[in-house]
């Protein structure tokens, strides 16, 4: 009898699939309603037909990131739309500076074999940002299983996608498509909806797809499209997270944690209450993580003491939570279903490093 | 290994446990597109019923909104076994907010999120876990942070890991006629500035009332009135996850006032719980109090991880660990426990020293080097409370001047 209690009670914390639901219909939950945006991604003409091909039209720009997020393993295209004759306005730090209708469009994709990226390739989403007189907003379009066309999309969804990595493994995963609000949740600077990637440090790379020899940011300079800073012998830069000849070990996990963490982790970001700062310029080693115990981790302490135990990656919160899938612990909390393993390794190693110092 | 089992199934029995019956419907999509596509101004009106969710709802930039169920029992939104998002709702940024009348329930994390916002009414909410309470269940049950000019009334918070209704780094909050059981914490403020507590039931979590000011945060708290709350048999087991900062409360207080000051603590009724029905601490208690059960690491770091934490909250001069300008005055104290817990160092250490009484009133006596009692700043007045039992720990100095001496705390405040 007593076995049995016990073993009813481990069951019963095991089980964590949801109960079953039936369908109803919803009638008049909201008080007005009011829809006026583009239900196409066709209507925006932004590539030339088959718009799967994602081939740009004329304002309308490729480019390309030192350090992306991670989106289980989704491959991104990202394009920049600029109205005619309107310039980015570079800026040492931060974002660059886009004028009113400036769109930012990423496309979300999978290659049947990530050995032969360009061929067979299902696009996903493709998540557009809109600089509008009252600020930039997000939007959201899915791609229809013909992949003629992507359909606007405000509550997110999911989707059973699979390919062959490049080790030859097939992996399939329930892909997670953002609603609307999600998107605010990272895209949040100081309380107002921002871009995040194209900032000089990231851009500062080369890119075949718009210039296979010269730098992207000086490509754009050539193009009319941004002045670089006169006298200005070298540009910011991040180093690229899996490319050890672009930094040393701290750097690069640095500049992931940048990529992956701080649009929340940051001062003015949506994870200011937890205490713990990503940026690539924070220098405070305790905001950094270091011996830092949690705030209001929740469950997401995982029973450990630390953000980074140095040394112990093991023992260290945020390992513990890179690893993890449940809702209620992963980081990032939102945008993943599945572990990025080399994210996980480079930072595995580099707590480990941090023993010796 | 027969009696270990027992005990493990004893210690299971034992903990409460909420099951109300759920016939679940399925209005997911709906019911997300009206929270996305609201405008400010609007109200999202829910129907009655057990609505469950694969993820959360949110709410991001909006003014003048309201959103309501038919009323507690009416309108259930459970968010079992989700698969996206931490939360239940969350609602960020956001002014002139109010949510009312539905039960939120079984949330991955926090049930109801609130941050970054300002003006918020919260009236007749309950919030959840279903089954027994359980370290499995969310972290926080009804959660605003970083926001300012909130109300939590009228509302329950039943089995929540962390703190069943608990406010941090916000200013001017008021929380009255609520219920929280079977939570690790019934009611937290935490950093928070200009808060009243009144009228609350707080009963059968493992701490009922907990004041604290925590270090390295973006603000600090003080200035806490908590009065006619009801606080009693506060005694359930931690279940709190290890590193969360409640996992360190002992089960049976009643009240913890930590590092806070200017609180004041009057007309509450405050009985039966197995530690101490009101104790007063500073900081210094917590961060010195190696979790001597956990990992096995080498002793060396574990060292060096609580010299940093130490020399954080010493080095930041904007954070005062020290509890001061507190009165405690006019509650009743009652305890129908007769023997200490012997489950933590605080039971055993009123076992050895304090006649194995449990005491009403404790305080840590711990303060910066060089001030005195006497000082303005760290002042604590305790009176007209009655007949309790008070203990003077003296804990900076090994308990040497232990004392159960009310005398030097008989002041008032103006």
């Amino acid at each position: 009898m007593v076995i049995v209690t016990l073993l009813m009670s481990c069951a019963d914390r095991v089980s964590k699939k949801p109960p079953k639901a039936l369908k109803v219909e919803a009638q008049d939950l909201l008080s007005e309603t009011n829809i006026q945006e583009k239900k196409w991604l066709s209507d925006y003409s932004f590539f030339t037909l088959p718009l799967a091909k994602l081939e740009p039209q004329e304002q309308v720009y490729a480019y390309d990131l030192n350090n992306a997020l991670f989106s289980d393993y989704a491959h991104k295209k990202r394009f920049i739309y600029l109205p005619k004759d309107t310039k980015m306005k570079y800026t040492e730090e931060g974002v660059f500076d886009f004028e009113v209708g400036t769109i930012l469009i990423k496309n979300f994709y999978y290659p049947k074999d990530f050995n032969k990226p360009d061929e067979d390739i299902r696009i996903v989403e493709t998540r557009l940002l809109i600089h509008e007189p009252q600020g930039w907003k997000p939007l959201n379009y899915i791609w229809t299983a013909d992949q003629k066309d992507a359909q606007l999309n405000y509550v997110g969804g999911e989707q059973m996608v699979s390919w062959t990595d490049e080790k030859q493994q097939v992996k399939t995963i329930q892909y997670g498509i953002p609603n609307l609000n999600e998107c605010k949740n990272c895209h949040n600077k100081d309380n107002k909806i921002t871009p995040i990637g194209p900032t000089a440090a990231q851009l500062n790379k080369k890119y075949s797809a718009i210039n296979s020899l010269q730098n992207q940011l000086e490509t754009f300079q050539s193009l009319g499209l941004l002045e670089l800073p006169n006298a200005h012998p070298q540009l910011p830069k991040l180093p690229v997270w899996n490319n050890p000849q672009t930094g040393g070990l701290e750097e690069r996990a640095k500049a992931y944690l940048y990529a992956n963490c701080a649009h929340c982790h940051r001062v003015d970001g949506s994870a200011k209450n937890s205490g713990l700062y990503l940026t690539y310029q924070e220098m405070d080693q305790r905001k950094r993580g270091i011996f830092k115990p949690p705030v209001a981790a929740g469950k997401g302490s995982g029973d450990f003491e630390y953000d980074i135990m140095p040394g112990y990656p093991e023992e260290s919160i945020l390992i513990y939570r890179m690893k993890n899938n449940d809702p209620a612990i992963r980081m990032p909390e939102i945008g993943r279903v599945s572990a990025h393993i080399e994210g996980v390794a480079l930072l595995e190693e580099y707590i480990k490093s941090l023993a010796t110092n | 290994m027969g009696v270990v089992l027992t005990v493990v199934v004893l210690n299971q029995l034992q903990m409460p446990e909420y099951n109300p019956e759920r016939t679940y419907l399925d209005m997911e999509e709906a019911i997300l597109e009206a929270f996305i596509l609201a405008k400010d101004s609007a109200t999202i009106q829910l129907p009655e019923g057990h609505y469950l969710f694969s993820q959360e709802l949110s709410i991001s930039g909006k003014k003048h909104l309201t959103i309501k169920g038919m009323g507690m029992d009416k309108t259930v939104l459970s968010f079992k076994g989700q698969t996206k998002g931490a939360q239940g709702i969350i609602i960020s940024n956001s002014q002139n907010i109010t949510l009312a009348d539905m039960t939120i329930e079984d949330a991955a994390g926090d049930n109801l999120k609130i941050t970054e916002c300002d003006t918020v009414l919260i009236r007749n909410i309950r919030s959840a876990w279903t089954g027994k309470a359980s370290t499995a269940n969310g972290a926080y049950g009804i959660y605003p942070v970083l926001s300012n000019n909130l109300i939590i009334e009228n509302c329950e918070a039943i089995g929540a890991s962390d703190a069943g209704i608990y406010v941090g780094q916000s200013d001017q909050v008021i929380i009255r006629n609520n219920k929280a059981f079977y939570n690790v914490a019934g009611i937290e403020s935490e950093n928070s500035t200009r808060v009243e507590i009144y009228n609350n039931e707080v009963f059968e979590n493992t701490s009922g009332l907990l004041i604290f000011n925590l270090p390295k945060l973006t603000r600090y708290g003080h200035t806490v009135k908590a009065y006619n709350n009801t606080i009693y048999n506060n005694n359930t087991k931690n279940f709190g996850v290890k590193g969360s900062i409640v996992s360190a409360v002992p089960k049976g207080t009643g009240v913890v006032i930590m590092a806070t000051q200017n609180v004041s603590f009057f007309e509450n009724t405050v009985k039966n719980h197995k530690t101490s029905n009101l104790s007063i601490v500073s900081y210094e208690i917590f961060a010195t109090d190696g979790d001597s059960q956990s990992n096995n690491l080498a002793n060396e770091a574990r060292a060096q991880g609580i010299r940093a934490v130490e020399s954080d909250f010493r080095e930041d001069n904007s954070y005062n660990p020290y509890p001061g300008n507190i009165q405690i005055s006019s509650n009743l104290f009652e305890n129908s426990y007769r023997f200490p817990t012997l489950t933590n160092e605080y039971g055993i250490l009123m076992l050895l020293k304090n006649k194995a009484v449990i005491p009403d009133i404790v305080y840590d006596g711990i303060l910066p080097a060089g001030a005195t009692l006497q000082d303005d700043q760290h002042k604590i007045c305790l009176q007209e409370n009655g007949k309790v039992n008070f203990v003077y720990m003296d804990a900076a100095h090994d308990f040497e001047d232990f004392s159960n001496d009310l005398t030097p705390f008989n002041c008032k405040f103006p």
